[in-house]
């Protein structure tokens, strides 16, 4: 029997899956119900969701929508968020899901009036014009205030539409320009080359300003076709030049170039350069044709192009031209030459790069390292190692060698500074090779800054945030002025982690760059304002919301915004007190939230940031944390949370400082966020809680990153039971788990007897320290107290 | 002498002797080399809205290329505070007005200057045009894509000199992006990149959204300033009991004034990907949306707005917090990527560059356009493109719901609801206006 009506409910269950759209609640849900599920969800988080959550309204539609409206209460009860959530929600979704459009409409309707206040009643009604029949109004366009005359031309132009070109004819005539530019505004939409010939039948009876619009809007519609009058305008125009030479440079046809080329030689030289410059089309193949005939400003001008636009079909004519004996000519011709060499002329280039006289060195290593830009970095590198050897002056090269970018060529560079070469480290600094990191700092430290710039440009293009930090820490003392101080300053703005943000805040007072250090203090918290301790939060960010507030600019009024937004979200940590079972018990608070009192070691690894002991590898910590007393028996609580996937640690049980505890204390439970898969491989006694290397845990589902589980260690005697989130997870005899051989019984390195075959020779230690075992940033721990079994009976060492 | 000057103005600089009309380049020159300007030749600006942007350096300005001569502010202290600053910078003592319309009728004032919260620029745009007036209006250029129809119609009715006011198109360094535009102009326009191409804008490419510019739900009743004009403040906007936290600066918060982060930032950042695209006569068909359900009133965060035109090209807008890990390419292309501070995966692209001609030149004195009645590089069409580019994203996200755009007929394809969105009526006398 049971057999048989479990297959009629799957079957209807089916049926009902397959008809969707049947207008009642397949959960048999009451509208009230539907309607209370629903306001738990909102805001829906994600749309498959909003869609579920907004269907189940609509179908439930009128009487969900009318149990909502019936909700709403007056604005200043200022309750009725989630309400608004739903009724907006479900109106939005009916709007697309027309089926249930009607049902949800009459709901709404039929709610308007009985709305408690005119704020919720205008809400309703808002939703009620979304959610009407018909096609969206479109209000007539008013003329408000009545302008003439360009009001009425504009009637005119939309009235006549493509047949406008009299229109534009007539406003060309006009001595107003706002009325022709309006005009021909307009013609835009039509001016193809039939009317655009149309309009320029009048050209020659317009006024010069008249021309020159009709000039500039013949470029704006790219009209080819009336290339000629542009060229004539160019070669003959009063007072059009200027105009005609920017439209041909726009229009960008080949005829056009050999016209631009003439007008280089008028008083309209500025313009035409410009145009050619900004040519639209290939301008290469004449101007290489021009400069071999040119002469005087023509050829000065062409030089400059040849230069600009990388022409590098004119090298021979520029090669030939720097031994002009007009020296104006040969100047020219030697400025042109970095832009149309290439690699053929590589090796020519170097031997005059050596030679050249001091002042023109510099253009030979611009055109030199020019032309060997085609090659890949290692030709480069060969075709500049094996010049240096022929060269006599070695140092012009450098700027080349740091250019390829090598490793060999930072080590030259290097080796070339070193002794003694200034010309070394200024091509060192253009180096984007990580390698020059090094001898860089080591130029800063002597108090060169345009070093320590393109140092803290390296490492910002090759670090991580953590390590980033440290080195900009360590090379903040070598920045003295103002500029230096900004560029680190925005390194640290860019590496948001708490140590930036107090290397920072210590800016906020040195006037010359406060504004830069306030600007790296908001970037920085608005990334990681939960690390950084909540004090030194507050403090320097209203520090930094004065300085931002008295620079005043456009978007400082933003960045006051943000900072406020920022001091909203944090909240200061919290005292952790002992509960009172805790209190009755004995327990001691070993850690409570405020300091590191009762514990020793490693204090810069182990910091308390918000009332918690923030664990990190930063600046190469010795890694362990220590309680001050030795325990015996004893039983330890704690709280721990993984921020970084992957973390370890481990806590050390009965062991002496500065040792492995895994070996040389009693034992080492392992603290581990073995769930990222970098960790696949992982023994059973290595896992979370594992007494490591002797006793395996069960293995547990961490929480997500972020969260907080609670944990507890017992240690009594030789035993020791590991419990997490209430589960326990080991409880074992370590004594029993090698049968009494911590150590090998021949002496030898390999014990058969622990699971990882090592000897553990502090397995039996009768006291010791507890230990937090660093391994490394990415975990904090919180609310530590240990009960102490062996109170009064333990004798201290 | 008021009405003199507004009639020289009106007819164009052609109408005077003095200006004989060159080309920007020369005309800007000559100017450049001129110790001083005559008055004929001086423009005037009124500026409404002094509380925020207006009160900022670089538009808080008075010289003798255009000198100011009018402020308005609905709030009496934001008045009060800019009419002593104005004497005190420029020993000039400017009109004050309470009512914007004044300010644009005052016939002293050429070029008005709306530094409003975006709910007005629509209708002070077109009051302005109507009035004979040229304008300077600060992003975001409208509030809803019907009222951006309406300026562009009503400066192009008028005549008039539109500058929508984001400048990344044509100047200074992108945000966090490390590069002006014109190499990535340069570089999509050489097609070394492929076609079609995808713009990231995302914290992980150097922009901010400003999450922090979100509403407040369930405000509680306030009582109004006693110098603020909440009415005439809300204007057009519909009417909902007075916080403080809808005005002033926090006003980016809520759909009836702006879009939040979106709406505030979304121009600067997206106008520049619509000249790169060189889509400046076309808007994207379709706008999806990955973000939590929004409230009515207040404004929330969002995870993604993706933007397709219709041959293929995106642009994807990453919330803060949701941004694509790794190493993320500002353009993507099949054939290449460029990433932050123009790093390119292209080699040798600065050569690539160097070798192209510069993009076409473009009107950016906007006082030179004004004087010579050339449209400015950035105007009430492509300004209304690029705006009504923020404004579909601000309707998706509202609606919870990928939404089709027809960019002929600027609407919404088969959403009659989103359409509403697109013309929202105006609240009381306001309907007039627009």
């Amino acid at each position: 029997m049971r057999k048989f009506y479990s297959i009629i409910l799957s079957a209807l269950l089916l049926m009902t899956v397959a008809l969707p759209g049947i207008a009642q609640d397949e959960r048999q849900r009451k509208p009230e119900t539907i309607v209370q599920d629903v306001l738990a969800q909102v805001p829906v988080q994600k749309q498959a969701d909003y869609n579920r959550e907004m269907e189940d309204l609509a179908k439930g539609a009128p009487a969900t929508v009318e149990i909502l409206c019936k909700m709403l209460k007056p604005v200043e009860k200022a309750v009725n968020n989630k309400v608004e959530y739903a009724i907006s929600g479900v109106v939005n979704y009916a709007c697309a899901n027309t089926k249930y459009k009607a049902a949800v409409r009459q709901g709404l309707e039929a709610s308007v009036a009985s709305a408690p206040d005119a704020a919720t009643k205008q809400f309703l009604q808002e939703y009620v014009r979304f959610i009407k029949d018909g096609r969206a109004e479109i209000p007539a366009y008013k003329n408000h205030a009545g302008a003439e005359p360009y009001a009425q031309q504009w009637d005119e132009l939309k009235a006549a539409g493509a047949n406008c070109a009299p229109i534009v004819i007539k406003a060309l005539k006009s001595d107003d320009r706002a009325l022709r530019m309006q005009a021909l505004k307009f013609a835009n939409n039509y001016a193809d080359a039939a009317f655009v010939s149309q309009v320029a039948k009048a050209y020659n009876s317009l006024s010069t300003d008249a021309k020159n619009d009709v000039l500039g809007w013949i470029g704006d519609n790219k009209t080819i076709t009336q290339l000629d009058l542009v060229i004539k305008e160019i070669q003959k125009g009063k007072g059009t030049n200027a105009m005609a030479i920017e439209t041909a440079g726009r229009l960008g046809t080949a005829t056009s170039v050999d016209a631009l080329i003439a007008a280089l030689s008028t008083d309209y030289k500025a313009e035409a350069t410009a145009a050619l410059l900004a040519f639209n089309g290939n301008i290469n193949e004449r101007v290489t044709t021009a400069l071999k005939t040119a002469t005087g400003d023509l050829q000065l001008a062409l030089l400059d192009i040849a230069n600009t636009r990388r022409i590098k079909s004119a090298s021979p004519q520029v090669f030939e031209l720097i031994n002009s004996s007009d020296a104006t000519v040969a100047a020219a011709a030697l400025k042109a030459l970095p832009g149309v060499v290439t690699k053929e002329n590589a090796t020519q280039l170097a031997g005059m790069m050596d030679k050249a006289s001091g002042e023109k060195a510099a253009i030979y290593q611009q055109a030199f390292t020019a032309s060997i830009k085609g090659m890949n970095a290692e030709e480069q590198y060969k075709v500049i190692s094996s010049e240096i050897q022929k060269a006599s002056n070695k140092a012009r090269f450098y700027p080349a060698l740091a250019a390829t970018n090598t490793d060999q060529s930072v080590a030259d560079l290097q080796a070339a500074w070193q002794g003694g070469s200034t010309e070394a480290l200024a091509a060192l600094q253009k180096s984007s090779n990580y390698k020059a990191a090094a001898p860089l700092l080591a130029a800063a430290q002597k108090g060169d800054e345009t070093s320590l710039k393109t140092y803290v440009k390296l490492i910002n293009a090759n670090e991580g945030i953590t390590k980033r930090v440290r080195l900009l820490d360590q090379a903040l003392p070598y920045a003295k002025s103002a500029d230096a101080k900004k560029v680190m300053l925005s390194s640290l703005g860019n590496a948001a982690n708490r140590y930036s943000f107090d290397l920072a805040a210590k800016y906020l007072d040195d006037k010359d760059v406060n504004y830069q250090a306030a600007a790296a203090c908001k970037n920085i918290a608005s990334k990681c304002k939960a690390d950084i301790d909540y004090k030194k939060l507050t403090e320097s960010l209203n520090k930094a919301s004065a300085i931002y507030k008295a620079h005043g600019g456009a978007d400082d009024g933003y960045a006051v915004d943000e900072i406020k937004k920022i001091l909203a979200e944090v909240k200061p940590g919290e005292i952790y007190k002992l509960t009172d079972e805790e209190k009755k018990a004995g327990y001691e608070i070993l850690f409570d939230g405020t300091n590191l009192d009762k514990w020793v070691g490693d204090k810069k690894g182990y910091q308390v940031i918000n009332n918690e002991i923030v664990v990190s590898a930063q600046y190469g910590s010795s890694g362990n944390l220590y309680s001050a007393e030795e325990y015996k028996d004893f039983v330890l609580r704690f709280d721990f949370c993984f921020t970084r996937p992957g973390v370890n640690n481990g806590i050390g049980i009965r062991t002496p400082q500065g040792v492995d505890a895994a070996y040389h204390g009693m034992c080492e439970s392992q603290i581990l966020d073995h769930d990222d898969p970098i960790y696949g491989g992982l023994a059973p006694y290595q896992v979370h809680g594992s007494v490591y290397g002797v006793i395996p845990a069960k293995r547990i589902k961490h929480k997500p990153l972020g969260q907080w589980s609670s944990e507890e260690i017992r240690v009594k005697g030789d035993h020791i039971t590991v419990i997490v989130n209430g589960e326990v997870i080991v409880d074992g005899n370590v004594r029993e788990a090698c049968k009494g051989h911590n150590v090998a019984p021949d002496g030898g390195n390999s014990n058969p007897y622990t699971a990882d075959h090592r000897n553990h020779p502090g397995m039996f230690n009768k006291q010791g320290h507890i230990g937090f075992l660093g391994h490394g940033e990415g975990m904090k721990y919180r609310n530590v107290r240990i009960l102490d079994m062996s109170k009064g009976k333990k004798g201290k060492k | 002498m008021g009405i003199n000057r507004r009639k020289f103005l009106q007819r164009g600089a052609a109408g005077a002797a003095l200006f004989t009309i060159l080309p920007r380049n020369v005309l800007g020159r000559m100017n450049g080399n001129k110790e001083f300007i005559a008055p004929s030749d001086q423009l005037t600006r009124g500026l409404i809205g002094v509380g925020g942007i207006g009160r900022s350096g670089s538009h808080f300005i008075s010289d003798q290329n255009c000198r100011m001569v009018a402020m308005c502010d609905v709030d009496q202290k934001h008045l009060d505070s800019a009419f002593e600053a104005a004497k005190k910078n420029w020993n000039e003592t400017v009109k004050t007005y309470h009512d914007f319309r004044e300010l644009i009728h005052d016939p002293n004032v050429d070029i008005v200057h709306i530094a409003t919260p975006p709910h007005w620029h629509g209708i002070m745009s077109v009051e302005a045009a109507n009035a004979g007036k040229d304008i300077f209006c600060e992003k975001p250029m409208t509030r809803t894509i019907g009222e951006g129809k309406r300026v562009e119609e009503a400066v192009k009715r008028n005549g008039r000199i539109f500058r929508l006011n984001t400048w990344f198109r044509f100047k200074d360094t992108f945000y966090g992006l490390g590069t002006d535009v014109k190499p990535l102009k340069k570089l999509v326009d050489s097609g070394k990149l492929g076609w079609p191409l995808k713009v990231r804008i995302s914290g992980a490419t150097g922009f901010t959204w400003k999450f922090f510019w979100v509403g407040k739900e369930n405000l509680e009743v306030q009582q109004v300033p006693k110098h603020f004009d909440y009415d005439l403040w809300l204007g057009p906007a519909p009417f909902k009991p007075y916080n403080a936290h809808r005005t002033h600066q926090t006003f980016r918060g809520y759909w009836d004034y702006d879009g939040g982060g979106l709406g505030d930032m979304g121009q600067h950042y997206i106008d520049p990907v619509q000249y790169i695209l060189g889509k400046d006569d076309t808007f994207p068909v379709k706008v999806e949306v990955d973000a939590p359900q929004q409230h009515s009133d207040a404004i929330g965060t969002w995870r993604s707005v993706t933007y397709t035109y219709e041959d293929g090209c995106q642009i994807i807008l990453e919330g803060e917090g949701y941004e694509s890990p790794g190493k993320v390419p500002y353009i993507e292309g099949p054939k290449g990527k460029v990433y932050k501070g123009f790093e390119c995966t292209i080699p040798n692209v600065q050569e690539i560059i160097n070798e192209m001609p510069d993009p076409e030149p473009r009107n950016t004195d906007y006082l030179d356009c004004v004087r010579n009645r050339r449209q400015f590089a950035l105007n009430e069409s492509n300004g209304h493109r690029s705006c009504t580019i923020v404004n579909m994203g601000v309707c998706a996200l509202r609606l919870n719901r990928t939404l089709h755009f027809d960019p002929k007929t600027q609407m919404f394809i088969g959403d009659d609801e989103a359409n509403r969105l697109i013309y929202q009526p105006m609240r009381g006398e306001w309907q007039n206006y627009i």
